[in-house]
């Protein structure tokens, strides 16, 4: 038992992709609820201290602190009984997968943000943020289609990869900003693989659909 | 090269996806000519096309899913069956729900490897199913129909050989490419924009046809980018 525990809010999307790996991984999560919204508590002083960039998710295990989605993802990755499909051993596979990694943090950064000045009234360019999302998404769904043609099914190859847990969220809660899932259907097959892996969990905005 | 004598916007059946895209026991949405349409599966394989709306509250039904031969609304559970009436809502489980309330359909059928929708009084039949079609992808565009059928008749696929005989059969195109015959279904969705359905009229292996997915982005850039040139 590691008891990593997560600083976590349920309707953020980087608080699901740390929640979606370790379930995936089969890592069990101490859970400590952050009141990000309405009640802001990730801005007060105990939490500042905690993480002075004053955003979640924040994840404490064996005397660390990570402060990095994707650092938190590649680590639960490497914990859990499961975790060992996630990090390709082959380095081609294991670059494209840190690839697909940065890509999901930097170049469809714009989809969270466009998400977070939609639903919590978040200041910044909605509109922008929204055509920038949907330039890395159209990316994802040009290279989702290359890899359906060699019958693979997910980002890095024909097994999941950390990239994959990733990358899910900015597709699946792109709605959430008004971009529907219409010119993607690479990205909609592609989601419906990653929700039937074992573990698998939601989160509002994805729908169970059972 | 043969001209096509109306509007693409007026055809009566126009492509929405390719066939291989709409799986069974899924729906995905689209718009036509401005209208809002779900297409969906049902766990059979029968395709059905209805209005993109919910008669309960007006929710998008392409945000639903489908459970055996209905398609549920992703707010209440209505669900709706392969005739488009309302046969279950959760809400009351004992009741008898009345026939009225149902879903406006569109006729549907499948054909060169696409899904054809027309509006449910169109009385021309459906396009005929004359040979196999290879799924390559469906790809959004931000320009119109007219404009992208143009290109293509000028350009086909970037980087991929001579272009050969192109010919546009209402929203079709057919067209050669070195050795590979090439289609492509024309779905016009608004003014600025529209949806192309590529297929092969031969297959290839798995890696060609990945490599020609560059060829299409090359191609949407290509359409993209010439905005203010003006391609005709
Ligand atoms: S809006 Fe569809 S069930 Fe209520």
């Amino acid at each position: 038992m590691t008891n990593a525990r997560l600083w976590n809010h349920d309707l953020n999307d980087d608080c699901y992709r740390v929640r979606l790996m370790a379930a995936l991984a089969g890592v069990a999560l101490d859970i400590r609820p952050v009141d990000l919204f309405p009640g802001g508590e990730h801005q007060s002083p105990e939490y500042r201290a905690l993480n002075p960039l004053a955003r979640l998710p924040l994840l404490h295990a064996e005397g660390m602190i990570l402060r990095q989605t994707e650092a938190m993802l590649l680590y639960l990755a490497g914990l859990g009984p499961r975790g060992p499909l996630f990090l390709p051993e082959k380095a081609p596979e294991r670059a494209l997968m840190q690839d697909w990694l940065f890509f999901a943090a930097r170049d469809l950064g714009a989809a969270s943000q466009a998400r977070t000045v939609a639903m919590f009234g978040a200041s910044g360019d909605g509109a922008a943020l929204a055509m920038s999302a949907r330039r890395g998404l159209r990316m994802l769904e040009d290279h989702m289609t290359g890899q359906r043609h060699m019958g693979l099914n997910f980002v890095t190859g024909a097994q999941p990869s950390v990239a994959d847990v990733a990358l899910f969220p900015a597709f699946a809660l792109c709605r959430d900003f008004n971009l529907d899932h219409d010119a993607f259907p690479a990205l909609r097959r592609w989601a419906r693989q990653i929700r039937q892996l074992e573990g698998f969990i939601s989160m509002p905005g994805i729908p169970d659909y059972h | 090269m043969s001209e096509t004598p109306f509007a693409l916007s007026e055809l009566p059946w126009s492509p929405l996806a390719l066939a291989a895209d709409i799986e069974a026991g899924t729906s995905a949405g689209t718009v036509w000519n401005g209208a809002e349409i779900v297409i969906w599966r049902d766990s059979r394989g029968s395709l059905h096309a209805w209005e993109d709306r919910c008669p309960h509250r007006g929710m998008k039904l392409s945000f639903g899913f489908v459970r055996g031969d209905r398609l549920a609304c992703l707010y209440h559970g209505w669900e709706f069956g392969d005739d488009a009436t309302c046969r279950y809502i959760p809400a009351h489980p004992e009741l008898a729900v009345p026939p009225t309330i149902r879903v406006a359909r569109y006729k549907a059928a499948e054909a060169l490897g696409m899904v054809w929708v027309a509006h449910p009084d169109a009385a021309e039949p459906s396009p005929e199913d004359s040979h196999a079609v290879f799924g390559l992808r469906s790809l959004q565009i931000d320009r119109s129909a007219p404009e992208i059928a143009d290109l293509i008749c000028r350009v086909g696929l970037p980087g991929c050989g001579g272009l050969n005989m192109p010919e546009r059969l209402g929203p079709l195109i057919r067209w050669r490419q070195g050795d590979l015959g090439l289609i492509a279904g024309l779905q016009p969705m608004t003014d600025a924009s529209c949806t192309l359905h590529l297929g092969m009229e031969s297959d290839l292996p798995g890696t060609e046809r990945a490599a020609m997915i560059s060829a299409t982005v090359a191609l949407r850039t290509l359409a993209e980018s010439s905005r203010s040139e003006g391609l005709s």
